[in-house]
């Protein structure tokens, strides 16, 4: 069935494709209707899209063996995802409610999932242009990096393979006061955030039964974007951070992050199997730059210290117990380490880049041989740790009004007890349809 | 004696131009365009040589001499993007994204033929200084030279109506005079309030053979903003204000 099913996938949406670029063809004359341009005191938007995906699976990899010990679902892996995201304002005076709602269905190897989240849901009220106050559910999205934000203290992580995809946020009460000036230092605004966490309130944030407080004060100053950030209140140990962003000539942009966490917990399992826990203060930032050429090509580079990852030969440990793991599986048929194992990797030797040390390149051409609304770009994420990395070719188009399509491939390169090396997969292809309306 | 007679008709011929000073016709120029602080809503229209468009409907707010911030209401794709210029920093805004981050004047948020100096435009004064000014039947023609580096074009020249003294034609050039692109300015409109100013501004570009683009401007009026409202941490919130 699923052999089946790629083929016409992938004629359908050439079809569809074509069917709409056609469409396009017989463009009218153009006009500007001041009628588009009333506002409205509500409004409706979205996307919907469908993202298929095949995985070449590494049947050597640890985790592999971990995820498909007891199955075997041969050597590729075809998954079909689609998501419809559904937002919506009502603006009345000075107050502004707003709604952001993700539903996604997966069909993979797992089976069938249909999740729905509200990503955001706030009231906001403006009594100044230099005071917003807001309650509920929403994004702060802090940092200045592309592919990691160390200071987003209270933001869930980016996936640096998607760092442009929504993210939900959570539960808070924040304000905005912004001032601004002549001269040197141009602005400056304060953003005050209380996190409560108690039972069914962002009890994913944290330690439950805290009263939160975070806050950024922004500069603008000499022309440098510059945040000062801190979070503390006992659902997550005390942090402070900064972030900087510049442009150092018209095409060279950098920007930076730092953050200190204290007294951060881990627990790091040994080859064997046993565990044991560590703290200590530790700090993650960021070092990046942006740089766009006269023919129009951006490179993003950036270097990621991660200090709340595992060293490399924390990460080797962890992939030998896996593979030791599933060695005591095959000779006594008990998946009782498996089980341990699948706990940690959840927990934390799963999440994504969960090493120490990180390079992020992305390069990307828009307008290629003036081909306009093609964008091809390759992304690269090296472990230089451990020198395993994922390479990501890909290209977009967007010619087409509110439709978005893209196809990307990935490879991931490493050798064994490597980050990259150990994943499920070492190749996949993905399409990308999406529309919004 | 003749020859004398001859050099004052020839400086006579000359009086009209050199009597007008350039910069403050371009000061005109400029202001004739567009009040010093206003509020006005554009269509960017991208077409292609095959006649695909592709459009991008605007609302743009500017105060002072270095403030502009440029919100997209249409289409669905890009709704709710936004960009920031305050002097030199350029801010773009993806709502799914977050944090604004800086772009230059070189790059294109559109794609196309525009760049976001033609979507962020300062006054031609704040950017340009008048390096020579002449006089060619009815039309003025301005030479302008980048007060900085940062600017998109190093040079451009504007051809401008002697009576309105609005402009018909400007051309964007590199430091070596390279022809970068072209702007024609017509159908000359009154949007009230003594703003009285091209409507349709086309493009077109030998970089971008076949393609052109076109600016319909609509509902332009004078308007003054807090300074605030033009600061990276203001930029989500750009819709409050229409």
């Amino acid at each position: 069935m699923n052999r089946l099913r790629w083929p016409s996938l992938a004629i359908g949406g050439l079809a569809l494709f074509l069917v709409l670029s056609s469409s396009f063809l017989h463009a009218e004359e153009y006009t500007f209707d001041v009628s588009e341009t009333e506002k409205k005191p509500y409004h409706l938007g979205g996307y919907a899209e469908f993202r298929p995906l095949l995985s070449g699976l590494d049947r050597d990899a640890a985790l592999h063996k971990l995820r498909f010990y007891d199955r075997n679902e041969g050597r590729t892996l075809p998954e079909y995802n689609a998501a419809l995201q559904l937002e919506g304002g009502y603006e009345k005076g000075i107050a502004e409610l707003f709604v952001r709602g993700h539903a996604a269905y997966q069909d993979s190897y797992l089976g069938s999932k249909f999740t729905i989240t509200a990503y955001e849901a706030f009231l906001a009220v403006r009594p100044a242009p230099f005071l917003t106050i807001g309650a509920g559910k929403q994004t702060l999205k802090w940092g200045t990096g592309s592919a990691w934000n160390p200071v987003a203290f209270v933001d869930r992580p980016k996936n640096p393979d998607e760092p442009e995809l929504n993210l939900e946020g959570f539960v808070v009460v924040s304000a905005d006061y912004i001032k601004s000036f002549q001269g040197p230092l141009k602005t400056i605004s304060v953003t005050p955030v209380l996190i409560p966490v108690f039972a069914h309130i962002n009890d994913d944030f944290g330690e439950s039964d805290h009263l939160n407080a975070a806050g950024k004060v922004y500069f603008l100053l000499y022309d440098t974007d510059i945040d000062f950030l801190f979070l503390s209140g006992g659902s997550r140990t005390s942090r402070y951070g900064l972030d900087f962003s510049r442009n150092i000539t018209t095409n060279l942009e950098v920007h930076g992050e730092y953050a200190l966490i204290t007294d951060f917990r881990q627990s790091l399992i040994a080859s064997d199997g046993s565990t044991r826990e560590t703290a200590a203060d530790v700090s993650n930032w960021l070092l990046g730059l942006r740089y766009l050429t006269e023919k129009e090509t951006t490179y993003i580079l950036e270097y990621y210290r991660n200090g709340t990852g595992f060293t490399e030969q924390q990460m080797r440990d962890y992939f030998t117990f896996v593979h030791n793991a599933h060695d005591a599986y095959l000779s006594s048929g008990s998946d009782v380490l498996l089980n341990k194992a699948a706990t940690v990797t959840e927990k934390s030797y799963g999440r994504p880049n969960a090493g120490q040390n990180y390079l992020y390149l992305r390069v990307s051409q828009k307008d290629p041989f003036d081909f306009l609304y093609w964008t091809p770009a390759v992304t690269a994420i090296v472990n230089a740790d451990d020198k395993s990395c994922s390479i990501a070719p890909e290209i977009s188009y967007r010619g087409i009004t509110n439709l978005e399509l893209r196809l990307r491939g990935t490879v991931l390169a490493g050798g064994r007890l490597s980050e990259f090396g150990e994943k499920q997969h070492n190749f996949r292809l993905e399409f990308l349809a999406r529309f919004s309306f | 004696m003749r020859t004398l007679v001859l050099v004052l008709m020839l400086l006579g011929c000359a009086l009209p131009a050199s009597a007008i000073d350039g910069t403050e016709l371009l000061r005109q120029i400029d202001r004739n365009l567009n009040p010093e602080s206003y509020e006005t809503y554009r269509k960017l229209i991208n077409i292609e040589p095959d006649g695909r468009k592709k459009e991008f409907t605007l609302f743009t707010i500017k105060k002072g001499r270095d403030k502009v911030a440029s919100l997209f209401i249409a289409p669905a794709s890009e709704q709710g993007r936004s960009t920031l210029r305050l002097g030199d920093n350029m801010w773009f805004y993806i709502p799914n994204v977050g944090k604004p981050i800086r772009i230059t004047s070189l790059q294109s948020v559109v794609g196309g033929v525009f760049n976001n100096a033609d979507i962020l435009q300062l006054d031609y004064g704040t950017e340009y200084t008048v390096e020579k000014l002449e006089e060619q039947g009815t039309e003025y023609l301005l030479h302008l030279k980048a007060r900085t580096k940062t600017v998109a074009y190093d040079r451009i020249r504007i051809w401008a109506e002697k009576d309105r003294k609005l402009p018909t034609k400007i051309e964007c050039l590199t430091e070596a005079g390279l022809l970068i692109k072209t702007l024609y300015f017509k159908d000359v409109k009154d949007f009230g309030a003594g703003v009285v100013r091209p409507a349709v501004i086309e493009t077109d570009s030998p970089l971008y053979k076949g393609y052109k683009s076109v600016i319909l401007v609509a509902k332009t009026k004078a308007r003054d903003y807090k300074d605030e409202v033009f600061t990276l941490t203001f930029m989500p919130n750009l819709e409050s204000l229409r």
